[in-house]
């Protein structure tokens, strides 16, 4: 039986975690499954702060935050009946980290590129995100992570959790 | 101190007519308290201060006093001296309220980014001695190109036909100004009419003001691109027209039944985009660009390097008009 790989995008927000929620739905009476919950870092922009401590104070404190939902995530799902052993989670740091050294990092250009890319070199068959249902100026102005991996998204399958 | 900013006035401007001796100032961090006569010393040199800049604001002059118009005192230059002013506000873009941070430190590094390069503002930046960035620039001598366009004596089929072909040439020029930021991971940050210079003489067209911060998003460089199809639609209709303006400009307001509320800015509700359903001679390829920012449109451009391809084309067209 060949594996079924999900790459669960992640950011903290309501939103994702019902995008959790809706794998464990779907995973609990699965066995053979691969699951990485995947938060794609956006580190703070260092021009908000007044100088270079401020703002790596300010990126472990986001990071710290992100890997206590991560962690959360984790257990809401092995809590709704999937095998522990099939679940994982992913912090991808981005290269401007000031804690993280890696060839393979988030150039912050764009989180939705990112997840595709991991999605791609993992192999992943289904990506699973949740949908922040903002409205057409808002996806103009700052654009949308959900619609970049759906318009950009090949070789698999999408599912945009509401 | 009054007394060493009268050598130092002396040693330099010997000919300085004025009566009144300030301060010298090392550290700026207290930058209320420095006006005209004082001097801001940074390394080894210092800048006469003659006022606070201003920017008007709802019809009035608003001082912004962390900005001096000076005199550098060895050499007689007139700069604008922008001072460490770490301010936080909320920037309206339609109905959205976005957290705006000014950041010297942004425009510092744009400023070294960008030295040579004649598309912005040039200067330089320095250290005070409490460790302050001030940011010496040199001053424009030119105007908004809003108010350049404003102000061109003539209808709007004579404009478009005669003088928006080089306004769109050179703003296609400004626009591969901020892609070179873009290239290089930075972002303008406030990309709008005023904040777009014609320098006398050179007839260049000259980015201003760098020191915009702001939370980052999915697309970093939205804001941007939303910034330069507002100003091309400007530049495009000679004035930004909307549903309570037409009058103004000599057109007939029952036109507005013609519109549908696909036609106008999908950001600014009452600003029309659809220019064409106005002035027909509007080539198709260019209102197609100005319709990518409106309501209707289910394709936005995500970056500069789109929106400069499609107004090359449409350039060439009206060329060829």
């Amino acid at each position: 039986m060949e594996t079924m790989k999900m790459l669960i995008a992640f950011d903290g927000s309501e939103n994702s975690f019902k995008a959790v929620e809706y794998v464990g739905n779907i995973a609990r009476n699965c066995s053979g499954c691969e699951i990485v919950i995947l938060y794609v870092e956006r580190l703070p922009d260092k021009d908000l702060f007044n100088d270079d401590a401020a703002w790596e104070k300010q990126c472990a404190e986001n990071e710290q935050a992100i890997k206590d939902k991560l962690a959360e995530a984790e257990k809401k799902l092995v809590s709704m009946g999937v095998n522990p052993g099939e679940v994982m989670t992913e912090y991808f740091a981005s290269c401007k980290s000031p804690f993280h050294e890696t060839d393979i990092c988030s150039t912050g250009r764009s989180i939705g590129m990112d997840i595709l890319r991991i999605r791609e070199e993992g192999e992943y068959g289904t990506i699973v995100i949740g949908r922040r249902g903002v409205s057409k100026a808002e996806e103009f102005l700052f654009g949308s992570v959900s619609t970049k991996v759906v318009q950009s998204a090949v070789g698999c399958t999408v599912w945009v959790v509401n | 101190m009054s007394k060493e900013v009268r050598d130092l006035i002396k040693l330099h401007l010997p000919d300085y007519s004025g009566s009144r001796f300030g301060n010298l100032y090392t550290d700026t961090t207290e930058f209320m308290n420095i006006d005209f006569s004082d001097v801001i010393q940074l390394g080894d040199e210092h800048f006469l201060v003659s006022k606070n800049e201003m920017e008007r604001r709802f019809g009035l002059d608003d001082p912004k006093y962390w900005v001096k118009r000076c005199k550098r005192l060895e050499n007689g230059q007139p700069q604008i001296l922008k001072l460490a002013f770490y301010e936080k506000f909320p920037m309206n873009i339609g109905p959205f309220k976005i957290e705006c941070y000014r950041s010297p430190r942004k425009e510092a590094r744009i400023l070294d980014l960008v030295r040579g390069d004649m598309r912005f503002m040039q200067g330089y930046s320095d250290n005070d001695s409490a460790g302050n960035n001030v940011r010496v620039l040199d001053i424009i001598r030119g105007k908004r190109l809003d108010v350049w366009v404003h102000n061109i004596p003539v209808d709007h089929r004579t404009y478009f036909h005669e003088h928006f072909p080089e306004i769109f040439e050179k703003y296609i020029g400004a626009c591969e100004a901020i892609k070179f930021l873009h290239d290089n991971d930075e972002k303008h940050g406030d990309v709008r009419r005023d904040h777009l210079w014609v320098e006398y003489g050179t007839g260049d067209y000259r980015w201003i003001d760098f020191d915009y911060a702001f939370e980052l998003y999915e697309n970093p460089f939205g804001l941007d691109v939303f910034g330069l199809g507002s100003i091309l639609i400007y530049l495009v209709g000679k004035a930004n027209l909307t549903s309570q303006t037409l009058h103004e400009y000599g057109i007939d307001p029952s036109m507005l039944s013609s519109f549908s509320p696909g036609d106008y800015s999908v950001i600014i509700g009452n600003r029309i985009v659809n220019l064409r359903k106005i002035y027909d001679y509007i080539p198709a390829s260019l209102n197609n660009i100005l319709m990518h920012f409106s309501s209707s449109s289910s394709v936005f451009y995500e970056s500069v390097d789109e929106l400069i391809f499609d107004m090359n084309n449409s350039l060439k067209e009206i060329r060829g008009l």
